[in-house]
């Protein structure tokens, strides 16, 4: 086919035409996609709708790109004009092809910004452009900047997310239920292009992202995902971007929690009920029992407490190990979430005064479990019955008495059991492999973790250096002197 | 059983360097541009550019390679703001500032731009958190704190950002597994912790990373192949490769990694017939993997190769030049130094 400029010209004009009719004809289409076709067909237009499906054929493309591509960059020179109706559907049909051409997006952003395009409609054709490239950085940087513009317009100069009665430019919607409505819709959003690429990094880091900016402090949000991730978790037992994001929800949670424990002050006025401090026995209403525990629903999260929390992850982390052999990513979550409830369990302990915990806990310490000897001189408590025992006023709940007599905590000698009894049970080599790995991890990082923040208690800095233990004091010199000669013997962590 | 995320390499797989097919595919890569294909690309061109010279001076054959086209394209880029584009008519980014001035560094041209504009543009990149955005509309990452300050490095104005803030800011997008993120919270990613650590190491803060943990964490991606991911279960990839291998060798541990096998997957890539580097064996060659290919082999000691700097990416001999010499690679010697 040797087309001419003006036949090009033609075609061009009226595949625009076309893709602008198709979005008017049904504004629902709900994906994009090439038609492998290497030759036009006579006189059948390239754009094809089925339902609420908008298919290019594959050979038009190679004329429409260049076009559209030049014509947008005579533009951005100010070599030639086009008015806001042509400016939008050359973007469109650009983007949909190429959405990494930022300078498209950022076209579109002036015209955002003289009010010439709606944010939601902006939205829309990002979202439609990752039904194709899920990936698409510039797709997600540009999300970034118009939910951005949509919350200053919402809460100008800073002003919480509450409801002003007067809804400006007689929008008779409350600012805070688009912001809602938002938020829903980019959760969606990252879901989709999370199932149509695995540990998609731009999806789930612009996840994270939504919920520190249009959900910070959420704990209602919180607790809808990290109940909604269980499923997901479940089902994608590779993904290690999505079980990062439930670290994060997990993290985000036991900071939220902590702080209504510590100071329920605080809890006062937020957007989720007051959290209870203690879970009263047999509360719950009894669990789903289709998931045997992986899926709590939301209502059950709302009442978890901080050690709820942690033992239910590492029992749904147990559960897929066992379940699903050799996987790197859940075996990587155990060990974050051990950290995290190390981490946690060590602040408990720094907080002067805390309701949450009673002096004889000390000996959960899991550096106490690996010398043997508790901080008071006690022996160590190694199959946790003690522990139960102390915990058990306020964590048995219906849930915990059915799942039998476990402990309610992950504790470090647990840990090594379950190590022990992977290697003695297991024959998956990739599964002995990435065991070994954690018990190596436990011995050195978390170990090493405690014996820092001990030798610094026994010099008597407590105070100081303990309550501002953060990841950066595991780089302490100290530390990593002592973390070489570990791995010396085998000259690497492998 | 479970299937391990891995390739398989071939008996019959490339096992040794094809340098002059690879000088001869880059050479050539300009000059037959498909309009489409050349349009797809386009909004990323500064780089590319700077992907081929990279990998054609570490083979010792800028020459081939049309110099004053080039030098006369980036000044066409440079905009009123004192940013560059990736081509004309696109808008300015600080990814293809530092490209730019990463092309102008080989050519040893920094004066055919406005050095003062750029160094302006990128100021005011800086936000009050320390972070940088990668241009005027506002996006935050970590990759642009280390474009900031290669490009200001490269062109000796370091100080004219504030370096606290902006080492408090990369130091606030570490993780407990000693990676990083794009911004604080996100998952640690091979090419995150590399512009993360060459941050660092630009602005001399190395000692802010606990080293023995992240070189745990970077050596966990290398695969049975020999070849690194990026991320746990993720395919080998030899840009991968090149990041993991290059925080390595920035951190001091490079020695944790099995080299010889690495090497193996490196020349596996290659594509015997066209020259270039691919992803994987048997995969579609590209300029930016032949680039990543070839420095890796570097950093693995290849002496066919010129030395490469595994900060800026770029050969030893220019940053020498130019009077840059980006101390305070960790090495266990000067870490236990430091420890005491």
């Amino acid at each position: 086919m040797a087309e001419s400029e003006e036949e090009v010209d033609v075609l061009v004009q009226r595949v625009m035409k076309d893709i602008s009719n198709a979005f008017k004809k049904n504004p629902n289409i709900d994906e994009i996609g090439l038609i492998p076709c290497p030759e036009a067909r006579c006189n059948r237009s390239p754009i094809v709708l089925v339902e609420n499906k908008l298919g290019v054929e594959s050979w038009c493309v190679k004329f429409l790109l260049p076009y559209v591509h030049n014509k947008l960059l005579l533009y951005r020179q100010r070599k030639l004009w086009l008015d806001r109706e042509v400016l939008i559907d050359v973007t469109c049909t650009l983007l949909l092809l190429n959405p990494d051409f930022t300078t498209a997006w950022n076209v579109r952003k002036e015209l955002l910004q003289c009010g010439l395009l709606s944010p939601e409609k902006d939205l829309y054709l990002g979202k439609l452009a990752l039904t194709k490239f899920p990936k698409s950085p510039d797709t997600w940087i540009h999300r970034r900047w118009v939910l951005q513009q949509v919350q200053r317009e919402c809460c100008p100069q800073g002003s919480e997310r509450k409801e002003h009665a007067s809804g400006h430019r007689g929008d008779s919607t409350p600012h805070s239920e688009r912001l809602q409505r938002l938020l829903h819709e980019e959760i969606k959003v990252c879901s989709d292009a999370a199932g149509r690429y695995p540990s998609n990094y731009n999806a789930w880091s612009h996840r994270i992202w939504v919920l520190q900016n249009l959900a910070k402090g959420n704990l209602k949000v919180l607790h809808d995902e990290l109940s909604s991730m269980s499923h997901w978790v479940s089902m994608h037992v590779s993904d290690h971007s999505g079980f990062h994001y439930r670290q994060f929800l997990l993290k985000a949670l036991v900071t939220e929690l902590s702080q209504g424990q510590n100071h329920p002050e605080l809890a006062c006025g937020r957007e989720s009920p007051q959290l209870p401090l203690r879970t009263p026995a047999g509360s719950h209403s009894p669990p789903q029992s289709n998931g045997d525990g992986l899926a709590s629903s939301s209502e059950d999260l709302h009442e978890a407490t901080v050690p709820h929390l942690f033992h239910d992850e590492m029992e749904l982390c147990t559960d897929l190990i066992e379940t699903y052999p050799g996987h790197e990513t859940l075996w990587c979550h155990r060990r974050h979430v051990f950290f995290l409830w190390h981490h946690w369990k060590q602040q408990q302990r720094r907080e002067s005064g805390s309701i949450f915990l009673r002096p004889g806990d000390s000996c959960n310490d899991p550096l106490v479990e690996a010398n043997g000897e508790s901080a008071n001189g006690q022996p160590m408590d190694v199959d946790g019955v003690s522990d139960r025992v102390k915990h058990g006023g306020y964590t048995q709940d219906s849930k915990r008495r059915k799942r039998g007599p476990e402990p309610p905590c992950p504790r470090l000698t647990a840990e090594h059991n379950f190590i022990d009894q992977t290697l003695a049970t297991c024959r998956s080599p990739e599964q002995r492999r990435f065991a070994t790995a954690y018990r190596k991890w436990l011995d050195s990082v978390i170990v090493l973790c405690v014996i820092a923040a001990n030798s610094a208690e026994d010099l008597g800095i407590r105070g100081v250096s303990r309550s501002h233990h953060t990841l950066q004091e595991l780089g302490t010199p100290h530390l990593t002197l002592s973390f070489s000669d570990l791995l010396t013997d085998t000259d690497g962590p492998s | 059983g479970t299937q391990v995320k891995d390739v398989v390499i071939k008996p019959d797989a490339p096992n040794t360097l094809l340098l002059d097919k690879h000088a001869d595919y880059i050479a050539a890569y300009g000059s037959k541009k498909d309009d489409y294909e050349y349009t797809l690309s386009e909004y990323l061109r500064m780089s590319g550019i700077y992907w081929g010279l990279t990998v054609m001076d570490l083979m010792d054959q800028l020459h081939r390679m049309n110099r004053d086209e080039i030098l006369e394209f980036i000044r066409s880029c440079q905009h009123e703001c004192g940013g560059i584009s990736a081509s004309v008519g696109h808008d300015p980014h600080l990814l293809y500032t530092l490209s730019a001035v990463q092309i102008l560094s080989l050519y040893d041209n920094l004066g055919s731009i406005n050095v003062d504009k750029v160094v302006e543009y990128v100021k005011g990149l800086q936000q009050d958190d320390g972070s940088f955005a990668g241009d005027k509309w506002g996006e935050i990452d970590t990759r642009f704190s280390f474009c900031a300050v290669a490009t200001l490095a490269l062109l000796g104005r370091l100080e004219s950002v504030n370096l606290e803030k902006a080492v408090e800011f990369v130091l606030s997008c570490m993780n407990f597994d000693g990676g990083f993120g794009c911004r604080p919270g996100s998952e640690s990613h091979a090419g995150q912790i590399y512009c993360c650590t060459g941050f660092l190491s630009v602005t001399g803060q190395l000692h802010r990373v606990n080293a023995d943990l992240l070189g745990w964490w970077l050596c966990e991606r290398q695969l049975p192949s020999g070849g690194l991911n990026g991320r746990p279960e993720k395919l080998p990839d030899v840009c991968y490769s090149w990041w993991v291998l290059a925080s390595l060798k920035i951190i001091g541990r490079i020695h944790w990694i099995d080299k010889a096998k690495l090497r193996t997957f490196i020349l596996a890539c290659q594509d015997e017939e066209t020259g270039g580097f691919a992803d994987r064996p048997g995969d579609m060659v590209d300029p930016f993997h032949t680039l990543f290919g070839v420095a890796g082999l570097s950093l693995l000691g290849d002496e066919q190769i010129k030395p490469v700097n595994p900060v800026f990416c770029m050969p030893e001999d220019v940053l020498q030049r130019i009077g840059l010499h980006p101390e305070g690679f960790l090495t266990s010697e000067n870490m236990l130094e430091m420890s005491r």
